[in-house]
């Protein structure tokens, strides 16, 4: 075992290199053997994919390098951060050093020869890294066309699917980090928090929160894990955000009402403080007797056509959300003094356009 | 550069360096194919194109890059060119090619600033391939690297969760928290079309292909772009992609030059693997999907049309004959399984034949008792012959078309053959009719007469010979009358003759011991082997068919075929 984890380091070292200018130094027997290196990786995962123990103790050696690597600082990008990653790790060798610019003109060369040997190549592991390389060109290419030709003026079906590609990926992560670590999904999804800008990963978290189960279902090989439970990944990551008051709230009030009321559905304790951050939002409103219009104090304030909007997209929900909502409305408007004149009581005012919308 | 060496490269790739030229002028237009022309122009040209990329590398791949830069001085527009068209990136092996051409470019140890120049751009050009577009929008990059994801890791399912949204899209019933329903516009699914040509044989387009061809729009003109329906069928008959049998179906409907291709593609496959046997005929017939979807009528006719023509211009040949009645059989298994109740009535398949000869022409002979075959064959025969000879009946066609018919079902007619030989007494009339005329539709009632006349003559003698234990090749060759020196029968009257001589061969209890030399005497020319072979070939399929119970005579019939089979190929000067 020893010497397989050693090589794994080595080749992890390798990959962490690959990114730098270091590889300036490298020359055409560097490259050579930084293949063979990858081609004895995938072939350890081809030959182990089925053995639960060896993928056990190499995932958990890649988690605690990735852990290593992720407390350096953010500019740092992980190599192999699990089992399933040994079997393309010639692939994300090759991407690094094709982009690397460092790389001297002597181990380019090397480097074209080794990934694309041309037709008729008797070497297999050889064919099949260029077929694989050949066939993310070729999926590039695709994305790009449907990027551009596929969705027309649909940019928003567009949109929908990026960020449902990346709540895969987050979850995917999550589940990864979890089963390394207890607290690891928490601290994984704060630093991301700091990192990335805010209004794209509330879109992904939501997004993430709706998916039905595992994203990426167990290939040809044995998933370690693979037998999660659906929505378990998003149990991690309800976990994380009810326990942020801001992100919450930020996420209450800058996501669309659609959308919030799916979440809330499926997620009860979400439910019941997006409902407890409405009526707080309501109650900053007040009455503009010369307009005949609820408005806020400040310009941050929840401007009351909103505040309607979530109510009634909340009210458009399966049953139980829509009998919470109406108790809460009538007991706020209870406790403002029960009123069924309008512009005394937002709720009384709300009530009444709910029930008329309806 | 050395003027011998130029005339020994012109010589050489003189035709490489035209296309060169034609090439640069298409990329030159082409661009970047954002606009309808030129995507529409691209996407036309783009397997042509490979192949000049194929020829390309293989004349590049022998020079060192000084030299290709010395024999192609503008090499490097072509591929920088080639590389910011997204068509051709996508299709089919065209990136791999591109990168095996742009390697040779790449100078191991540059000596000046230009062969430095030549190599960063040259590292360019590939990493634009390999790493290309990358996704303009800011935030999907980051927040895969801050996962730690490189493009290996995601694009595959990107590109899932995109042909899955188009395909929810497409079902009109996209649903979900941003969005409410909507409908998909004409323009969008024509633009979808477009970009599918370079990809159809991409696995994870399959969905979307298969979505595309099964999409009723509002519209009532195709929405559809034809050269969609060229590349999904130039891929399926090159078997590059599998498509349920219903999106062939409409493929089909819906672009009938590609039914016709497929038409062709069949006819290219049986003339091109050598003599068929039936069973072959019958493995490709299957594999080409075309007795299945031609349960719809329109794909039916059209298939139809094409074999009559097939039958026109070969002049009635056999193997044209045998493809037709394959054929039938299949469609009318796949006829029945697809529809216990007939969704379309047998009319509109057969719209110019009598429906009560249809109807008994599709009985499947297995479904009657072997005893009881004589009542359907006299019947198809009379209705037949009304039909060709009484003027009245002109709706249905000439003689041709009933003929054309028949021989849809033309395993009845070698029932007949057989029915003939084991039918005690006197041959019955409709038997000895049908066969003269599925031998000879054009004969007048006069000559088929005298046909009928010397069958029953022939057939007489054979009856007395047929329960004799022991017989000579010599008097069977006198009772059919083949031993006169100057036979003055007509030659469709003596096949015919032959033909009963074979079925006599297979079920005369003496027929066993002097088979092969019957044969070996009949077997005088090519022409008559073939047909024997063609014969015994059929009536085994036939039999298989029918789960006919006849071991001695299936024996024999395998041992004369492997016999026969034998004798061609050595003879045939092919094989010396």
């Amino acid at each position: 075992m020893d010497p397989l984890l050693q090589h794994l380091e080595r080749f992890s070292e390798v990959l962490a290199v690959s990114r730098t200018t270091h590889v300036s130094s490298w020359d055409p027997a560097t490259v050579r053997r930084a293949f063979q290196w990858a081609r004895y990786l995938r072939h350890v995962h081809r030959r182990f994919s089925h053995n639960v123990h060896i993928r056990t103790v190499l995932e958990r050696r890649l988690q605690n390098q990735w852990k290593l690597e992720g407390d350096s600082g953010p500019a740092s990008v992980p190599g192999l951060t699990n089992f399933r990653a040994l079997g393309c790790c010639d692939l994300l060798l090759s991407q690094r050093l094709l982009e690397n610019p460092a790389l001297g003109d002597a181990a380019f060369h090397s480097l074209v020869q080794e990934l694309f040997p041309g037709p008729g190549v008797p070497d297999a592991e050889k064919e099949t890294l260029q077929g694989s390389l050949a066939l993310l060109a070729r999926r590039r290419s695709a994305v790009h066309l449907l990027l551009f030709n596929g969705y027309g003026e649909n940019l928003v079906c567009q949109e929908d699917t990026l960020i449902k590609t990346q709540a895969e990926l987050l979850l995917e992560r999550l589940h990864e980090v979890g089963r390394a670590e207890a607290e690891g999904p928490s601290r994984l999804l704060s630093s991301l928090w700091e990192r990335l800008p805010q209004s794209n990963f509330l879109k992904v978290i939501a997004a993430a929160l709706l998916l039905p189960s595992s994203p990426r279902p167990p290939k040809d090989e044995l998933e370690l894990g693979s037998s999660r439970t659906p929505g378990e990944g998003g149990q991690e990551l309800i976990h994380w955000l009810l326990g942020k008051s801001d992100i919450v709230a930020t996420f209450c009030r800058s996501l669309p009402a659609g959308l919030l009321t799916s979440v809330a559905s499926h997620y009860p304790e979400l439910f019941q403080i997006y409902l407890g951050l409405l009526t707080d939002w309501g109650r900053r409103l007040h009455y503009d007797l010369q307009k005949g219009v609820w408005v806020g104090a400040e310009s941050q304030d929840v401007p009351w056509e909103e505040l309607y909007g979530r109510f009634q997209s909340l009210c458009q929900a399966p049953s139980p959300l829509k009998g919470e909502v109406l108790t809460a409305l009538e007991s706020c408007k209870a406790q403002d003094g029960d009123f069924e004149v309008r512009g005394l009581s937002i709720w009384t005012d709300l009530l009444l356009a709910l029930g008329s919308g309806a | 550069m050395p003027t011998d060496s130029f005339s020994e490269m012109t010589q050489d790739s003189g035709g490489l360096f035209s296309d060169y030229q034609f090439w640069m002028g298409k990329l030159s237009v082409w661009g970047q194919a954002s606009t309808l022309e030129t995507q529409q122009d691209t996407c036309r040209h783009l397997p042509l194109f490979q192949e000049f990329l194929r020829q390309m590398y293989e004349a590049l791949k022998v020079m060192d890059s000084s030299t290709v830069i010395e024999r192609f001085p503008t090499i490097g527009q072509l591929l920088a060119k080639t590389c910011w068209n997204p068509f051709i990136l996508a299709y089919d092996e065209s990136q791999k090619i591109l990168i095996w051409c742009l390697r040779c470019l790449i100078n191991k140890e540059p000596q000046n600033s230009g062969e430095l120049k030549l190599n960063s751009w040259t590292r360019g050009l590939l990493s634009h391939i390999l790493s290309a577009f990358r996704l303009n929008i800011k935030e999907v990059g980051l927040f895969t690297q801050s996962l730690g994801y490189a493009p290996v890791d995601y694009y595959p399912s990107l590109l899932k969760n995109m042909v899955l949204s188009l395909l929810s899209e497409l079902r009109e019933n996209h649903l979900n928290g941003f969005n409410t329903q909507r409908r998909i516009a004409p323009e969008r699914v024509r633009a979808l079309s477009r970009v599918c040509v370079p990809l159809v044989t991409l696995p994870d387009f399959e969905p979307l292909v298969e979505a595309l061809l099964t999409y009723h729009g509002h519209e009532p003109q195709e929405m559809l772009w034809p050269e969609f329906f060229d590349a999904v069928n130039e891929a399926f008959l090159l078997k590059k992609i599998s498509l349920s049998k219903s999106a062939i179906v409409r493929l089909w409907l819906r672009h009938l030059p590609s039914l016709e291709k497929a038409m062709l593609h069949l006819f290219e496959k049986l003339t091109s693997s050598e003599r068929n046997f039936l069973r072959g005929i019958e493995c490709l017939m299957k594999d080409s999907l075309l007795p299945e979807a031609a349960c719809h009528p329109a794909i039916f006719r059209i298939v139809d049309e094409m074999f009559r023509y097939a039958l026109l211009e070969t002049d009635g040949a056999p193997e044209v004959l045998a493809t037709i009645q394959v054929f039938t059989w299949c469609f009318v298994e796949a006829l029945e399984k697809e529809n216990k109740q007939l969704k379309f009535a047998l009319k509109t398949y057969f719209p110019y034949a009598s429906p009560s000869l249809i109807m008994v022409l599709l009985q499947y002979p297995k479904d009657i008792p072997q005893g009881l075959w004589h009542q359907p064959l006299k019947h198809i025969s009379e209705m037949l012959r009304e039909i060709v000879e009484d003027q009245t009946h002109r709706s249905y066609g000439g003689p041709f078309e009933s003929w054309f018919l028949f021989v849809h079902f033309g395993g009845w007619a070698d029932i007949a053959a057989e029915q003939l030989l084991m039918s005690e007494g006197e041959p019955p009339e409709a038997l000895l009719w049908l066969l003269a005329f599925s031998y000879s539709p054009h004969d007048g009632s006069q000559k088929r007469a005298q046909t009928m006349v010397e069958v029953k003559s022939v057939l007489g003698r054979l009856m007395k010979l047929l329960r004799r234990p022991t017989l000579s090749a010599k008097e069977l060759q006198t009772a059919v009358g083949e031993s006169q020196d100057s036979d003055l029968r007509p030659p469709v009257c003596r096949q015919l003759i032959r033909c009963l001589l074979l079925n006599f061969l297979l079920w005369a209890p003496g027929g066993y011991a002097v088979a092969w030399e019957v044969i070996t005497l009949m077997a005088q020319t090519d022409e008559v082997t073939h047909e024997i072979i063609g014969f015994l070939d059929q009536t085994l399929y036939r039999w298989d068919r029918l789960c006919m119970e006849a071991p001695t005579s299936r024996k024999l019939a395998r041992e004369l075929l492997t016999e026969l089979h034998a004798k061609v190929s050595s003879t045939d000067p092919l094989n010396v």
